[in-house]
């Protein structure tokens, strides 16, 4: 199952059910349905490191070129005072996965500058938790870093891009360029 | 002699409101420009000022207002009311009154100070100490208590109500009474409820509330003695009014 | 040679580093034209609003201020951080500028964001005499968009200040032209029964209270940088442009709540200082305040930004478009809201109405809150007010008094902004212990137009005293019917919104009818300050007081003080 469609399915859930989080959990592996945005990595396959950081409401640097095909090591750093996500996808993945961080911050899932990871994980009741382990994004309290090995497939439109409510919109997010 | 007393009074009371801090004209001259509040202002409103036939082809001009200048905490008024008789072509009635006015209560001031009417026949000088402001259920009160210098004593009481059509469009009703409590035959007036007029207009606020055109009706009615010194005269007991007017306020 | 470079350098270097910028303002009379009248009032360099004022954080400013009325002017720095002898205010800062002498500000420009200036002179400000003001960051702008308007709001009214406020005086409700009607009353009646509707009005009636008594100056054209509904003030784009607009509200007593019907506006920033982005559809800006959003638009097509007042009697409409002349819908004004039993709790019962349950900003708790202090009021009295309403809703947002009638909603259904989303971007100060609470009750008498604070208004209250370096807590306790911007100058006003170091620093707070509201100071800032009500008119009618700071650094600010009082004292 693709993430967009995984994505789809959560945002529908979420308006049939009215505030239950359906999505988020990753169950298998990404990438084989052809949405664009490529697939999780391995480390034996990485050409180059791009270091990212991640600022109160932008990244450093702001545009990422690579080839298509090429599997890049990210290394993230939160260096702002909030928490805040590094999500590589298309504008319209972004869209959704913003409502599902929405809920995050509704259920207090999500303060400002940290993350209960004991209420993220919890059971909801019907099996779904909101675990934010997506293998294209990392969700980073101030302070914290980590990897993400990605590999891009094929060229498309892809944003990396901060979903916590109101930063994207804010403008953080930043362009991915195919040479 | 007995004006002496009442303007006493009035003096007295004007001491007694005025506290040296809030009295203040303005300090620059008259713009406002350099102050952060403004502690003074003043205003001249015509309630009434109309043009009145009677039931028995009576003409007068009515004219009842005031002007005012001071602050939140005391006013000089001067409130002029007059009656213009055409058909003898003179002033029935005309009273004016000078006043000072302070707030006793959230919605209630007192006044004291002299009437001075001065109408054809007999004049009269009174000291005047009265309360307005706004009762309950939006009516607006206005009653006093007058002493002649001839020593009589009178108490009138008016009260107005204001009914929205529209935001604009108002119809008014008031309702005057005024009591003797010993009565000056030289000008009229009888022991006890001496006569009431009662109005109602409906008026539409043309250029804010500066200028509102009206229409109306007002009934005039004397009792007891001072509907008999009436009826010696010459007079009516009871009159009643088609009016045309404006309310005016600047 | 090497002076050649050394000099260069120097000169590359000397923008970054503080320049002195100097910047020329003549106060003028101009002729404002708002499309549905004209009226001669006070501008900037020959226009109202006066010119857009850019600074550079970390540079020191020197403005040129050369008076051209026959009149004292001055013009405050409404949100700047500076020495209080720059702050503008006449009698309190300096003594204010006389017709024909031109008077130089100079101050370092220590923070960044929107703020504006106006005239702190009589009523000048709502005469015109209001421009804004954008201080770029020293760093970069933690934000990303394409392109940035101002876009600063005012309630133009045809009448001179000096007027509206004698007609006030002479009847409280001379412009409020939404009083209920003999009509309301049947369609009222044929809703709610005959006797219900007449035990309300009675009820009212009894207190002489409107609920119909939300917007005092009623009458006003809304204009979107000095341009009327009609003129259509036009902002262009391109299609996937982020746009920034920085909304002023510059009135002198009108809140708006604004929206841009097909766009999702992103706040990040109120009164000058980030907060984390908060998307929504519609927000209300109090008088004085400022905020700064961001719209993503996709769309080649134009959008109408549409402010109407609070009160709904009027409305300031502009347009984003591609291009100009484009226009799209302009919305009908909607159903002006009258206020409630709840909006009358803080009059009817002062002692009572302790919301201390806001200040944890708890919701649940706030449950509670509206039946303890309505407990104290005369049931009987109330039969006519709908109690499910006040009920069934919950708390919609912790800054309206449970039930009120005031509290937004989105025009669309969606999200709408309340004080309660607002929590800084970045703490500005360390968070610690107020050093003591300072209560202040906003009073007032409708019915005589006279606004005080503690029941005592300006002229005979006695200046509050704060020590320099103590974080103080003030109280407010809203005990009228309208809502009051308090607007404290010189230092920040921190807003508690229950969220600790993360509560939203602000220069103007917006308490609503019976409701209590918090904010703490930092008191860092030596000299007397004003602190009032930013509604013009009640700010002249007394809800104002001086703040004087005690202490400080700066042995020289006490002689500045004497100076200052010395001249004071001569005023009045």
């Amino acid at each position: 199952m693709s993430i967009k469609f995984r994505m789809l399915v959560g945002a529908m859930a979420l308006a049939l059910t009215g505030g239950v989080y359906a999505a988020g959990e990753h169950g298998g592996h990404h990438g084989s349905g052809g949405n664009g945005a490529g697939e999780p990595g391995d480390a034996s396959d990485v050409s180059r490191t791009v270091e990212v950081v991640m600022y109160d409401n932008y990244y450093e640097p702001e545009n990422i070129s690579v080839e298509s095909g090429e599997t890049v090591r990210f290394k993230v750093w939160n260096d702002g005072a909030l928490v805040h996500e590094f999500n590589i996808g298309s504008a319209e993945m972004h869209e959704a996965h913003q409502q599902e961080m929405q809920m995050m911050v509704e259920h207090g899932v999500l303060k400002g500058d940290h993350i209960d990871h004991d209420m993220m994980n919890m059971d909801m009741g019907d099996g779904h938790s909101m675990k934010h382990d997506d293998p294209n994004s990392v969700l980073l309290e101030p302070g914290e870093s980590a990897e993400i090995i990605w590999t891009f497939t094929e060229a498309s439109d892809l944003e990396f891009a901060c979903n916590v409510p109101g930063h994207y919109q804010a403008g953080m997010y930043g362009d991915i360029e195919f040479k | 002699m007995m004006l002496r007393l009442p303007l006493a009074v009035a003096c007295f009371s004007l001491a007694l409101a005025s506290p040296a801090t809030t009295w203040a004209a303005p300090s620059d001259g008259g713009h406002n420009a350099h102050r952060h509040t403004v502690n003074s202002f003043w205003g001249v409103s015509l309630e009434e000022f109309e043009y009145r036939y009677s039931d028995s082809d009576d003409e007068v001009a009515v004219w009842d207002g005031d002007a005012f200048f001071g602050s939140d905490e005391l006013k000089f008024r001067w409130i002029f009311s007059g009656e213009w008789e055409e058909a003898h072509d003179a002033f029935e009635s005309l009273e004016n009154q000078f006043v000072v006015q302070t707030p006793i209560s959230d919605f209630f001031d007192a006044k004291a100070g002299v009437r001075i009417d001065t109408p054809e026949g007999p004049d009269r000088v009174y000291g005047v100490l009265g309360i307005n402001g706004l009762a309950p259920y939006w009516f607006e009160v206005d009653s006093n208590l007058y002493v002649s210098d001839e020593g009589d004593a009178s108490i009138d009481l008016d009260a107005e109500y204001e009914l929205l059509l529209t935001n604009r469009l108002i119809l008014s009703a008031s309702l005057d009474v005024l009591v003797a409590l010993s009565s000056d035959r030289e000008i009229g007036l009888g022991k006890g409820l001496s006569s009431t007029e009662t109005g109602l207009r409906l008026g539409y606020d043309l250029i804010d509330r500066s200028f509102s055109p009206y229409l109306g009706i007002v009934h005039e009615r004397k009792y007891g003695d001072t509907a008999d010194i009436a009826r010696t005269s010459g007079g009516s007991k009871e009159d009643w009014f088609a009016v045309v007017g404006a309310r005016l306020m600047f | 040679m090497g002076k050649y470079w050394s000099s260069l350098i120097l000169a590359l270097a000397l923008p970054v580093w503080g320049q002195a910028e100097e910047y020329n303002l003549s106060v003028d009379r101009v002729m404002i034209d708002t499309g549905g009248f004209v009226k001669e009032g006070i501008g900037y360099n020959g226009a109202s609003p006066g010119p857009v004022l850019r600074f550079k954080e970390g540079e020191e400013v020197t403005i040129n201020v050369t008076n051209n009325l026959d009149e004292m002017t001055s013009i405050h720095w409404h949100g700047l951080i500076l020495p209080f002898e720059q702050d503008g205010v006449p009698g309190i800062s300096f003594p204010g500028i006389p017709p024909g002498e031109t008077f130089t500000y100079r101050f370092p420009v220590v923070q960044n964001g929107t703020y504006w200036y106006h005239s702190h002179s009589g009523f000048q400000e709502p005469a015109g005499a209001y421009g804004a003001i954008i201080i770029d960051a020293e760093g970069r702008e933690p934000y990303r968009y394409d392109r940035e308007y101002v876009v600063q709001l005012t309630d133009k009214h045809p009448h001179s200040g000096d007027r509206i406020l004698r007609n006030l005086k002479m009847s409280a409700d001379y412009y409020n032209r939404q009083q209920q009607t003999v009509g309301d009353f049947w369609r009222e009646s044929s809703e709610q029964g005959f006797l219900a509707t007449l035990r309300d009005r009675m009820m009212w009636g009894d207190m002489r209270m409107m609920k119909a008594d939300i917007e005092d100056v009623q009458g006003f054209t809304g204009l979107i940088n000095g341009k009327g509904p009609e003129q259509n003030w036009t902002g262009t784009f391109e299609p996937g442009d982020r746009v920034r607009l920085r909304f002023i509200n510059s009135s002198a007593m009108t809140y708006f709540d604004v929206r841009i019907p097909g766009l999702k506006m992103t706040v990040v920033q109120a009164d000058g200082n980030n907060v984390q982005p908060v998307t929504v559809d519609e927000f209300r800006i109090g008088v004085a305040e400022t905020y700064d959003v961001i719209v993503h638009i996709r769309d080649a097509k134009a959008f109408t930004l549409f402010a109407e007042s609070m009160g709904r009697s009027g409305y300031a409409r502009g347009t984003l478009a591609p291009e100009e002349g484009m226009t799209a819908e302009v919305p009908e004004l909607r159903e002006a809201p009258l206020l409630t039993m709840a909006d009358m709790a803080g009059h009817m019962d002062h002692g009572d109405m302790d919301h201390s349950s806001m200040e944890g900003m708890d919701h649940s708790d706030m449950e509670g809150m509206d039946h303890s202090s309505m407990e104290s009021m005369d049931h009987s009295s109330m039969e006519g007010m709908d109690h499910s309403a006040m009920e069934s809703q919950g708390n919609p947002d912790p800054f309206y008094a449970p039930g009120s009638g005031l509290v937004p909603a989105a025009a669309n259904g969606g999200k709408f902004l309340s004080y309660a989303d607002l929590k800084a971007q970045k703490p500005l100060y360390e968070e610690r212990e107020p050093t003591r609470e300072i209560e202040l009750r906003l009073t007032g008498n409708m019915e005589r137009y006279i606004w005080s604070i503690n029941g005592i208004k300006y002229e005979d209250a006695e200046p509050i005293r704060l020590q320099y370096g103590e974080r103080v807590r003030f109280k407010f306790v809203n005990e009228t019917m309208m809502t009051h911007p308090m607007h404290l100058h010189g230092m920040w006003s921190i807003l508690d919104v229950g969220e600790g170091k993360w509560n939203p620093i602000k220069h103007v707070i917006s308490v609503a009818p019976a409701t209590t509201v918090y904010m703490e100071t930092e008191v860092d800032a030596p000299g007397e300050w004003a602190f009032h009500c930013h509604l013009a008119y009640h700010h002249a009618a007394g809800m104002f007081r001086k703040i004087i700071v005690e202490g400080g650094p700066d042995e020289s600010v006490k002689s500045l003080t004497k100076a200052a009082e010395a001249q004071d004292g001569g005023e009045s």
